[in-house]
């Protein structure tokens, strides 16, 4: 069976949510709720919640249209459409009886195997199906989504006794490969195990910094980097879920776990923070939290809350002894050193690894999936049993030991071991029994942090390395700070081109860092200006250009696959590939004017050859360069790989993978399709028009300027722009070399550099992240 | 006995005709300082250097200071100086009206300095340690701190110090221990030990002002937890009129290769009152704000007592008879031609004089910077020439510095053994320039203060107030024919800069001991090359607007030009080879290898 249409009962941010994932997966979706009292409009639910999907941010829809799939109903009338649902997700309230008052009406409606779940995270999976047919338990599962459904990639699936498992499988393939959730079965246990595990820790964290008596700064600052879970902090965090969300877990947890639990001792709320709910502050969503910006002086001022007093004061960068480099660098050391920061993150840490590890088997018995969980599901950059593998179990264990900590059994069968081991390139982690089992990864994922652990890289410099990926196929990666592209990354490029021909049969640009590539190193470029080093820079620029330009006309496919942000020099390192097999969540666009600058890595080019080839375009030269004109001089980044088709930065025939995990094996099946008979494109020509295109491009930039939209300088900036798409001084009849317009990206590029305005951009850009508008 | 002549011929130069004061015209304490005006002040200051101060040079490093009881004795003829030189008003030229000073710009006070300095070093510590310390109190200080103290200081009769260093830290600051225990009136109680304050103690001035480092008992550690505190020797009334000795103590003074008559004073504080200047653990945001000016100062006494060495030297290649020209006698009614008929001889003189007028013209722009800095209406100009002379001021210290060492030792040298021996003073020069290269944050210290934080402060933008204004002139004029001899040499150590500027970013970002590697030798290219921009700028100044000097001045500012492009400049090409090494070579030998 497949699933392809899906109704989700329950209109409120989760079951909205769900549907627009959905949605995005390209699956016709019923959206229902039910009919408030008195409504005149029955469907008044669902319908302003697809409203407020168009407007939420971050977008929950990957593209406007997607909206159109969802199709909003009500539980009065619509109940008979659940017929044609293959699977039902219930995302109501939180109440067992209006639970299975609902499950008796979806009963008597849905289709024979069609897949039924609840979205809940507090009621027990038996609870929730009493008293229903056997065929109903039989496809009846609890998937528990995160919110936002859309960007968190964990799934959690608790199954029945009698779960069909052809039914689960299903469900599973869907989840996976239509919705890119990463999925982690999990026991019916209260908060499965990312909440179980990520309450207990943000409340050890909170009430440790209030015992301690560290600052909001200091704990994130102990909390985040170091520790890694997450690279928020703490508090950072609190405030990004909202603080009223805590007392609500907790409750239900407090409930819900035997007395004996260690939860229950770290379930106190402290004062300060049910005043900061009472008083509005619940974080990002409210007045503010742990942190505010205030904005009453006129500028914004970041502040954080004293713990102690309540008060606001201006956030300061903490500066404890041990966040000095050594010891903040170094785990252990952190963990043992002897001032508040380190006593913070050994009690922290002590106590939730010891309490992850006393979980096991209750919330499941395969540590590798409890590690998944919080990676997945809270953002930390390494799992519980990760952690203690990084510190050491021996370590830990001796420590726990010294502290008077009881050690849980778990850790004393890991004793001597580590929870993790590669074994004849294998790569295995411990189970129950003291033995390792081998960590399998499903058909069709391929991760390039598997094959580090196994290979040694072809190339490798300081920003990128080359890897064989099997079949012929080799994958270069970005690992420069952020991944800009610099010379090294451009190298190594040229190396690819060097070797592949003759050897292998093609290759993918690829990565796992959160980001493809922020953009070309400005850095050194803005250095380079500083010291007037005009003649380096063009040299620079003109070898990106050769590079990208040498990657396009090479003897072999080259797919791009980027997930994250693929920006300027990124962007345009995706613009010179073959074919692009993109993650749905790719932030694709040609930013530079926001630095003052135009692309000049070919950007410009090629984004005019393809609008020019578009198919669909009006006659005349004149759309394709009006089109790439407004994309570059707003610079425009698409929200997702399925607006990135809109703009051209994707061309209709690339592919789109919804799972991040399934990204390498589908770009490198890419590169195979291609290299069977493969032929380099052509070189292009294109005929430009010239001046008269200049101002008309012009006169629509000045109008912006006129009216505030611009500034003057985005105006210097767009006049650039437009020298560079029309052409220069050209005229139809004149043919135009992809070199030529080369020539002209370089000299406007240049150009732009030498002005203060630009060079002021970029400053502001690479120190504070965030444009400057001059 | 080497005689001594003030350059006032090349100050009225540089300050009347070579320096842009465009930049400053609008304000009117500048536009209302004339050439007629400036050039009395130079001529009178020539005058002090020359006659009064001069004199007291040699007597006063053969006799030194001395300490009995804790009371310091500087060398006769000191304590009259210093009444005549502060009652004249010369310690205080830039010192705000208000307070009772003049309100000069910089430049000129600067060029003023150097003749005093030139003449007499020792004594010129005396006066410019007062003026250190004034500037951190006007600018930091309270206004009850201002009102009590600037005015005496501001006059002469109490000066001032700055006590950073203990027995255990000189560089590395953040290892201080003195201690300020707040009292509840608002004022701290200072305990601890100084060591290496210059004028800490003398017989000049009948009370001295202390600027103290110290922390209070629940400071952060290390350099974060430092506070800058107002010490007097001897408490004071409202009316100013002296009080109670303060506990303040000078245990040693040091005996050392140099200024021996400036008194470099071990000093304890026990339990002393003192006032907070500036913000509590805030004290090195302070010191890093002096230290651009003090910085500035120690680059201007390694240029002066260079001039002191070449006036020295060029009497003595001309007076000393000895062996004949290399191409026949030129004094043939002499025994034997003088000493500057000699080829190897106009070299060391050339070297001294390219060098010294060189560092003279950096000295007179970077110190118009400063004003400009301090002074411009435009917010944006402000803060362009903030941020030059926060590039420039290690490579001026240090550069010029060096050029001390460099120049006093060549002095020695045109005097052969006479240079050597103390009755001549060449050697003493040598000496008194020595420290220049040491204190005020060493030469090293000043070279990684140069790549480790001037070259990435605001992703290097501070360098785009150097560079671009080079490659602007260099691009003008790169086919002027009559400059010719200037920006082909200019443009060519200047692109080895750029080179050797990018080279060291990407490297040090990656490796910083890359950076650190480099460092002294980036510095001594960048110093170089800032240099020959000055020269190429006289050549420019010259041939497009000759002014009142003789034309003997300007044909000789140019050879003297050409020499440093064509003799001196050409040491780029070698510093960029070594710089572009690596560090390799540096950093692989085993420390048992040493």
């Amino acid at each position: 069976m497949n699933i392809e249409t899906v109704a989700v009962i329950g209109a409120g941010v989760m079951g909205s949510g769900i549907a627009a994932q959905v949605a995005n997966a390209g699956k016709k979706v019923l959206l229902l709720d039910r009919v408030p009292e008195g409504a005149s409009n029955k469907n008044i639910l669902a319908e302003s919640a697809i409203e407020k999907l168009l407007k939420v941010k971050p977008a929950a829809l990957m593209h406007k249209r997607n909206a159109k799939k969802i199709q909003p109903g009500n539980l009065e009338d619509n109940l008979a459409d659940l017929a044609e649902a293959d699977w039902i997700i219930e995302v109501i309230i939180e109440r067992l009886d209006l639970k299975q008052a609902l499950y008796k009406k979806i009963e008597a409606v849905r289709k024979p195997n069609c897949i039924v779940s609840s979205n809940t995270s507090t009621l027990p999976l038996a609870d929730l199906t009493a008293g229903l047919s056997a065929e109903f338990n039989d496809h009846f599962v609890i998937t528990h989504f995160f919110n936002p459904p859309r960007y968190m990639r964990l799934l959690e699936i608790v199954e029945g006794p009698t779960t069909n498992p052809e039914a689960l499988d299903t469900l599973i393939q869907f989840c996976d490969f239509a919705l890119g959730k990463g999925i982690v079965k999990c026991n019916d246990t209260p908060g499965f195990i990312a909440n179980r595990i990520g309450a207990y820790w943000m409340q050890t964290a909170l009430l440790e910094a209030f015992r301690l008596g560290l600052s909001v700064e200091e704990a994130d600052a102990i909390s985040g980097r170091p520790m890694g879970i997450p690279k928020t902090g703490v508090f950072g965090l609190m405030d990004l879920v909202g603080i009223d969300i805590m007392p609500h877990v907790l409750k239900s947890m407090v409930h819900s776990l035997p007395k004996t639990d260690a939860f229950h001792q770290q379930a106190k709320i402290p004062e300060l923070v049910t005043k900061m709910i009472e008083d509005g502050y619940t974080g990002r969503k409210g007045k503010g939290g742990f942190y505010r910006i205030n904005k009453a002086h006129g500028t914004k001022v970041k502040e954080s809350i004293n713990l102690a007093t309540g008060e606001y004061a201006g956030s300061q960068k903490p500066a404890l002894a041990s966040l000095q480099g050594p010891v903040v660098k170094d785990l252990k050391k952190l963990l043992s050193f002897d001032d508040k920061g380190g006593q913070f993150a050994w009690s922290v840490l002590a106590k939730t690894l010891c309490y992850s590890a006393s979980l096991v088997p209750e919330i499941g018995d395969d540590i590798n999936a409890i590690d998944r969980a919080m990676k997945l599901g809270y953002n930390w950059t390494y799992g519980p049993f990760e952690l203690i593998d990084k510190i050491g179990v021996d370590w830990f264990i001796a420590k726990l030991k010294a502290d008077n900590y009881p050690i849980p059994p778990l850790l004393m069968t890991a004793a001597e071991k580590t929870f993790y081991r590669y074994d004849n390139q294998q790569h295995q982690c411990l189970s129950l029994n003291g033995d390792y089992q081998t960590i399998s990864r499903e058909k069709g994922v391929l991760l390039l942090s598997d094959i580090k652990q196994n290979q040694t890289p072809i190339e490798r410099n300081a920003s990128a390395s080359l890897w064989g990926i099997g079949d012929g196929v080799l994958c270069l990666e970005f690992h420069s700070k952020m991944n800009a592209i610099d010379p090294n990354i451009l190298q190594m490029i040229a190396t690819a081109i060097k070797s592949i021909p003759g050897q292998c049969k093609g290759l993918v640009l690829y990565n796992e860092a959160d980001n493809y590539s922020v953009g070309a190193n400005v850095g050194l470029a803005l250095f380079a200006a500083n010291v007037a080093a005009w003649p380096q820079i063009e040299a620079m620029v003109k070898s990106g250009q050769d590079t990208y330009l040498a990657l396009k006309h090479a003897p072999f496919p080259v797919v791009g696959a980027p997930s994250g942000m693929a920006l300027g020099g990124g962007c345009e390192s995706l613009l010179h590939c073959d074919a692009i097999q993109a993650h749905a969540e790719s932030y694709i666009g040609l930013v530079e004017v926001g630095v003052g600058l135009i692309p000049a890595w070919g950007g410009c080019k090629e984004l005019l050859t393809r609008w020019t080839n578009n198919p669909r375009r009006a006659k005349g030269p004149m759309p394709a360069i009006s089109k790439a004109f407004e994309l570059i001089s707003t610079a425009t980044v698409s929200t997702s790989a399925t607006e990135a088709k809109d703009y051209l930065f994707l061309s209709a025939t690339d592919g789109i993978t919804m799972n991040r995990e399934r990204l390498l094996f589908d770009a490198k099946n890419k590169v195979l399709a291609l290299a069977e008979a493969y032929t380099p494109p052509e070189p292009v020509e294109l005929s430009l028009p010239g001046a008269t295109a200049r101002t008309a491009l012009n006169l629509a930039v000045d109008s912006f300027v006129k009216s505030g939209k611009a500034t003057n300088y985005d105006g210097v900036i767009a006049d650039q722009l437009a020298i560079v798409l029309s052409g220069a001084e050209t005229d139809m009849a004149e043919r135009h070399t992809e070199q030529d317009i080369l020539a002209l990206e370089r000299t406007a590029f240049i150009h732009l550099l030498k002005k203060e305005p630009t060079l002021d951009r970029l400053q502001h850009m690479l120190e504070s992240g965030k444009p400057l508008r001059n | 006995m080497a005689i001594f002549k003030a350059p006032i011929d090349d100050i009225k130069y540089l300050s009347n005709e070579f320096l842009d004061k465009s930049a400053l015209q609008q304000i009117e304490e500048f536009s209302s300082v004339t050439p007629d005006l400036t050039d009395a002040i130079y001529e009178e200051a020539a005058k002090i250097s020359e006659t009064l101060l001069f004199p007291l040079n040699r007597s006063g490093d053969e006799q030194g200071c001395t300490l009995n009881n804790g009371v310091v004795t500087t060398p006769d003829g000191f304590k009259d100086a210093y009444v005549q030189v502060t009652e004249a008003g010369w310690g205080n030229l830039t010192c705000a009206q208000d307070f009772g000073g003049q309100g000069l710009p910089h430049y000129i006070a600067n060029a003023v300095e150097e003749m005093i300095i030139s003449s007499n070093m020792s004594f010129s510590i005396y006066i410019g340690l007062t003026i250190g310390a004034y500037n951190a109190i006007e600018r930091f200080g309270s206004e009850q701190l201002k009102k009590a103290y600037l005015p005496h200081m501001v006059s002469g009769r109490w000066s001032g110090t700055m006590c950073l260093t203990e027995p255990q830290c000189g560089t590395d600051l953040g290892l201080i221990r003195s201690k300020a225990i707040p009292q509840e009136d608002g004022s701290y109680r200072i305990s601890g030990s100084k060591i290496f304050i210059s004028a800490g103690e003398q017989d000049l001035s009948e009370n001295i002002i202390h600027l103290v480092l110290a922390r209070t008992p629940d400071a952060p550690a290390g350099i974060k937890g430092i506070s800058l505190f107002l010490v007097p020797k001897i408490n004071s009334h409202e009316d100013g009129s002296l009080a109670e000795p303060n506990g303040v103590i000078c245990s040693a003074i040091e005996h050392k290769m140099g200024i021996k008559a400036s008194a470099t004073c071990a000093m304890e504080f026990e339990n002393s009152n003192g006032y907070l200047i500036g913000e509590l653990n805030k004290g090195m945001k302070a010191m890093f704000i002096m230290m651009n000016s003090a910085r500035i100062h120690v680059g201007i006494q390694g240029l002066a007592v260079a001039h002191a060495a070449y006036c020295g030297a060029v009497d003595y290649a001309k007076e000393r008879l000895q062996g004949r020209a290399l191409t026949g006698a030129k004094q043939p009614d002499t025994p034997a031609d003088p000493l500057i008929v000699h080829p190897d001889v106009r070299r060391m003189l050339l070297t001294m004089k390219a060098y010294t007028e060189g560092a003279r013209a950096l000295s007179m722009w970077l110190s118009f910077q400063l004003d400009v800095s301090y002074q411009a209406n435009d917010p944006t100009v402000k803060q362009n020439a903030s941020e030059l002379v926060s590039l420039l001021t290690p490579v001026f210290k240090a550069f010029l510095t060096d050029i001390g060492e460099i120049v006093t030792s060549t002095g020695i040298q045109v005097y052969g053994g006479h240079g050597y021996i103390r009755e001549n003073g060449m050697e003493q020069y040598l000496r008194d320039a020595r420290i220049c290269q040491i204190y005020e944050g060493t030469n090293g210290v000043q070279a990684l203060d140069l790549v480790g934080r001037k070259l990435t402060e605001h992703m290097g933008r501070n360098l785009r107030h150097f560079f671009h204004p080079v490659s602007e002139f260099l691009q003008q004029h790169q086919h002027d024919a009559a400059l010719a001899g200037f920006i082909l040499p200019l443009a060519k150590s200047f692109s080895r800069l750029q080179n050797a500027t990018l080279f060291i970013a990407q490297k040090g970002l990656s490796n910083p001991d890359e950076a650190g590697a480099a460092a002294s030798d980036y510095l001594r290219l960048f110093g170089l090359v800032a240099m020959a921009y000055m020269w190429a700028k006289i050549a420019h100044n010259i041939h497009y607007k000759k002014g009142q000097m003789p034309d003997e001045f300007y044909d000789g500012k140019l050879i003297t030009g050409l020499f440093y492009m064509q003799r001196l400049l050409p040491q780029t090409g070698a510093l960029l080879s070594a710089i572009m090494s690596g560090s390799q070579t540096t950093m692989s030998l085993k420390e048992n290898q040493f």
